[in-house]
């Protein structure tokens, strides 16, 4: 059915405590949408998609808008923080670079200022920009339900499209990275069919680091975004980029390695082999722009 | 006399309601007691409607009514022709209106005391189809034999002079000299397919609107349209009632484009307040808007044009097929436009044109800014520079042999009207692009490579165009204004009275600044009472067409110096009303297509530089250079927004802009499927250069300028493009998926739908 203008209305509870968080899902069930940025859901509900009875603000629950960073423990980002804050936290900016670029990427600077990573994650859409960062960064989700806090590492977390390990009465709290390996350096790059706004048709996230025990010096980290019902790392050419010198022939072979691995579909907005060759492009240029970055291991010349 | 104020760029007169909010636009409107309606599309492209069911819909708590094509009296509307259904249904006033053509047609509009109930209602309406064959493919549609799509409609009631049956909406040909004859005389022959996409207006309002009777007993429609004239007789016709009980009026629009040219909610709109005798509110969303009103005709073009070694062409044969969609539209004028466009701006001895419009299940397809041209100056352009390329000449030389001059006979047989600047308008983009005269003519700039990022490669392309302003062929176009001048000793106030719609062009600002100037008022003076038909019965014609300015201005002219002299002669107070008649034109001949089609033009070249990445397909808009023969700028800074957006909305259809359909349905239906440019990705420079070549006839020479822009952008893109690369597209829109698989070697045949 065509949609509507104009929301229908619902009723909106600002939580204040995780614990009413739960008694409310409880109550509701699937009546209930948790909301934080709302960027995604208030747009389901006008075109009819989603009709909640009630919906539940998360953004004002302790800690769910703060950036945590310690050097020990790494970085603890509460799951309403907005794309715009992790863009600019000097933590982040220092530390994750990588998930600072994915996060500045999102959309347009409009809805930055409203969209949330806990958000962009738990859509769990295939092209959701802070995914393939998160998998190259070892990312934890803390989930939240009656029986208290878990975490599950991020390529747990996903099922499919638009599904999550997530179940009724649980929800994201925060997402924890641990300390970025030494002398890391990423690169996070995207094709969208316009400059600003949309959607990935494919997105790639390269992580590099120097690590005495690969046998070429370093390791690299590669998931690929759009490409996939899920978030899709690349072991074969991560393993293949750890047992051969850095260097153009290697990036090559490694991008050819993510193109393969890719299971792209046809959409409105791309073909699978317009997708699939994008892998290769973006994985070879984000491998050569980390390289171009990345610290020579200790002791070399 | 005050100091002159057409040509001043001065402050627009909606800047301040528009930016604070305080502008009504057709959704803003609220009445009390006001009730709700939602529309029933059909959802599906062909089907006889065998019976609607509405018993469960009027069971929902607050639905008040649910109108079908029984409830119509005249069950049949069109701008060009009365084609289509205003509700699909059996009960019909008019045979064939029981049969749904494409899936905007409305089945069922349902009235409830809100909006969710009236939603409700309509899901809840039941209707039995009987399912009937697709036909989707204009080619398939004009094959002998084909399944008729308007068997009562015979398209000869559009072109009296067309006896064909069949699918076969609007045909125009055009015959000069001997093309057969003049190929020997060619050196160089460049045969080339192109297809060129719709489009969707994508304008910021959706369509809305409110209906009530007036205090006069007037059926009332408050909607954003380009012609209220027009709407008002074609509502008339379909409620069976005179012209002078409907009303419409037009309050702010949120853009228009040529998509609000044809209507689409008016009518039900007023056959449900006048029926329930109560005010009727209809807010499409996005989708709704979409999925329901026209977009630009997707056209085919076959073109062989041959050239002499020195550089003048001898010949251009020209084979165009348009998919016309469901229903007429302005598919007939569109197509016009085409046929004048299509062989270029250029003087060419042997021409050879046949254009055919086609009705098939698509959505229908009707006016779009430019109306036909971009399509045929695409086509003409894009033969133009491979020929420059094939002679080995630059393409600005190649132009300045063949441009149109004043005493020049067009492919019509006859010279163009109101002076002819294409060769200062082509000189002065290339100059600004940086073309350098040189001993042996003009010379581009180049663009040197750049051995540190070779995926990227830079070129530049131009090209050049005409347009007709008005709607002519044979009509006798015409504006009506009225003025009324009131005070005692020295005129106290000037009202101007004028149907004209401001679609965000401007036109109410230009207007005026005219009227003033005609009056010798300060602009302040100055008071408009526009767009409605209660307060401007007479015809001001639609805005479209770039006519609005040359129209207007003339009426205004006319109304200010009879309202003078009745003011001189002590009348109080001076009220004045004038219709200008613009110069009278013909229709073409049906063998020849030779005539006087329109009584004056506007002239255009741009020039495109572009960066792309070889890679990705990308493609980076780094400067534009517009050089627009506009008469006279009323207002130098509208006149450059008018630039700027048409460059954006050009680029839009150049690069990015996909109306994905499957079946004849539309599947991008969203803003997020179906892109628009972002601020982003409109060059990054747009030089916009006005020339002012005065048209005599045109009110203090103004030509009319606001399709212009649009117009020579794709192929001059596209020609950048293969400045870059080395290859021709010859299909649009260059999205990066495209230019990627040209440049592989893979797919760059032009397809066939």
């Amino acid at each position: 059915m065509l949609a509507r203008p104009g929301l229908v209305s619902f009723d909106y509870v600002r939580a204040r405590t995780p614990g009413e968080v739960v008694q409310l899902l409880a109550e509701h069930g699937a009546d209930a949408r948790l909301m934080m940025g709302g960027t995604d859901l208030l747009v389901r509900i006008r075109d009819g998609a989603v009709r909640p009875r009630l919906v539940v603000d998360l953004k004002h629950l302790p800690g769910m808008r703060d950036i945590l960073y310690q050097q020990q423990a790494g970085l603890t980002v509460g799951a309403a923080v907005t794309m715009n804050q992790l863009a600019r936290h000097p933590a982040v900016v220092a530390h994750y670079p990588l998930l600072a670029q994915a996060a500045n990427s999102v959309a347009s600077y409009p809805l930055r200022n409203r969209a949330t990573i806990g958000g962009n994650l738990c859509n769990a859409s295939p092209c959701a920009d802070t995914a393939p960062p998160s998998y190259v960064l070892a990312g934890r989700i803390v989930v939240h339900g009656s029986a208290g806090e878990q975490e599950v590492a991020i390529a747990d977390f996903f099922r499919g499209p638009g599904q999550t390990v997530l179940q009724p009465g649980q929800f994201v709290t925060a997402i924890r990275f641990p300390p970025s390996p030494a002398a890391a350096s990423g690169r996070y790059l995207k094709l969208g069919r316009n400059k600003a706004g949309d959607l990935a048709i494919v997105s790639v996230a390269v992580l590099g680091f120097p690590d005495a025990s690969a046998p070429s010096g370093y390791r690299f980290r590669i998931a690929l975004g759009a490409v996939a019902p899920v978030v899709l790392r690349v072991p074969a050419a991560e393993e293949w980029l750890a047992h051969h010198p850095p260097g153009a022939e290697t990036f090559a072979r490694a991008a050819d390695l993510a193109a393969a691995a890719a299971s792209p579909i046809d959409d409105v907005r791309a073909s699978a082999d317009y997708r699939r060759a994008m892998v290769r492009t973006l994985t070879r240029r984000g491998l050569n722009a980390v390289a171009d970055t990345i610290a020579a291991p200790t002791g070399s010349a | 006399m005050p100091e002159s104020i057409v040509g001043q760029s001065v402050g627009r007169v909606d800047a301040r309601a528009k930016v604070t909010g305080a502008a009504q636009f057709p959704g803003d409107l609220v009445l009390p007691g006001m009730l709700h309606g939602k529309i029933l599309f059909a959802g599906r492209p062909h089907a006889r409607v065998l019976g609607v069911d509405a018993a469960a819909a009027l069971a929902v708590p607050g639905v008040v009514a649910v109108l079908t094509a029984a409830d119509v009296p005249v069950n049949e509307y069109g701008l060009q022709t009365a084609d289509q259904p205003v509700l699909c249904g059996p009960g019909s006033s008019r045979p064939g209106a029981d049969v749904v053509r494409w899936e905007g047609d409305h089945v069922a509009v349902v009235v409830a005391e809100s909006a969710e109930a009236a939603a409700r209602g309509r899901d809840l309406v039941r209707v039995e189809y009987e399912g009937l064959p697709l036909l989707t493919d204009p080619f398939a549609a004009l094959e002998p034999g084909a399944l008729l799509l308007h068997p009562h409609k015979p398209a000869s009631e559009i072109h009296p002079e067309l006896n064909v049956p069949g699918n076969l909406l609007s045909h125009h040909q055009l015959r000069k000299g001997d093309v057969a004859a003049a190929w020997a005389e060619a050196d160089v022959i460049v045969e080339a397919e192109y297809r060129t996409p719709s489009q969707e207006h994508a304008y910021l309002q959706p369509e809305a609107g409110l209906a009530y009777i007036d205090e006069e007993g007037r059926v009332t429609v408050a909607v954003a349209g380009q012609w209220t004239w027009e709407d008002q007789r074609q509502i008339a016709h379909a409620l069976d009632v005179p012209p002078e009980a409907v009303r419409v009026i037009y309050p702010a629009i949120g853009g228009a484009f040529g998509g609000r040219e044809d209507m689409s909610l008016q009518i039900v709109l007023a056959l449900a307040a006048w029926k329930l005798r109560r005010p009727v509110k209809i807010i499409w969303s996005r989708q709704e808007s979409i999925v329901g009103h026209c977009k630009r005709h997707p056209m085919w073009f076959q073109c062989r044009w041959g050239a002499r070694r020195d550089g003048k062409l001898v010949a251009a044969q020209v084979r165009v097929v348009a998919d016309g969609g469901a229903y007429c539209y302005t598919t007939n004028k569109v197509l016009g436009n085409t046929t004048v466009t299509c062989t270029g701006p250029y003087e060419i001895p042997n021409v050879w044109v046949d254009v055919d419009g086609v009705y098939t299940n698509n959505p229908p397809f009707g006016a779009f800014r430019g109306f036909g041209a971009p399509q045929g100056i695409f086509a003409a352009e894009m033969q133009m520079n491979k020929l420059a390329r094939a002679l080995g000449m630059d393409p600005v030389e190649v132009r300045l042999k063949n441009l149109l001059r004043d005493e020049s006979l067009t492919a019509m047989g006859t010279p163009l009207p109101g002076g002819v600047s294409l060769v200062e308008v082509t000189a002065r983009c290339a100059e600004a692009a940086g073309w350098r005269k040189t001993l042996s003519g003009w010379a581009r700039p180049l663009c040197p490579p750049r051995p540190e990022t070779p995926h990227l490669r830079r070129g530049i392309g131009l090209a050049v165009a005409l347009k007709n302003i008005g709607f002519s062929f044979g009509y006798q176009e015409n504006c009506w204004a009225k003025i009324e001048l009131q005070g005692e000793r020295e005129i106290e106030r000037a009202t101007v009275y004028l149907g004209a719609a401001e679609v965000g062009q401007g036109s109410h600002t230009a207007i005026q600044q005219m009227a003033a100037e005609a009056l010798g008022l300060r602009r302040e003076y100055v008071q408009l009472v526009m767009s409605d038909t209660a307060t401007s019965p007479g015809s001001s014609g639609s805005v479209s067409a770039s006519r609005m300015t040359f129209m207007a201005g003339n009426a205004v002219r006319g109304a200010a110096e009879s309202a003078l002299r009745l003011w001189q002669a002590e009348e109080r107070p001076a009220v004045a009303e004038y219709v200008y008649l613009a110069p009278p034109t013909t229709p073409f001949d049906p063998e020849t297509g030779h005539g006087v089609p329109n009584f004056a033009y506007g002239y255009v070249a741009e020039a495109v530089e572009v960066e792309v990445d070889v890679e990705t397909g990308e493609l980076h808009l780094l400067r534009v250079v517009c050089a627009n023969d506009v008469g006279k700028a009323v207002n130098p800074r509208m006149v450059e927004g008018q630039i700027e957006g048409g460059i954006a909305q050009a680029v839009g259809w150049a690069v990015m802009e996909n109306l994905v359909t499957e079946g004849g349905r539309v599947r991008s239906d969203r803003l997020s499927t179906y892109l628009i440019p972002s601020a982003l990705d409109v060059p990054g420079q747009i030089d916009a250069v006005i020339v002012e070549h005065p048209d005599p006839r045109g009110p203090w020479g103004v030509r009319g300028m606001g399709e212009m822009p649009f117009i020579p952008l794709a192929p001059a893109l596209v020609a950048a493009v293969h400045d870059a690369t080395g290859i021709w597209f010859d299909e649009l829109p260059l999205t990066p998926e495209r230019i990627v698989s040209g440049l592989t070697g893979k797919g760059t045949e032009t397809r066939r739908p």
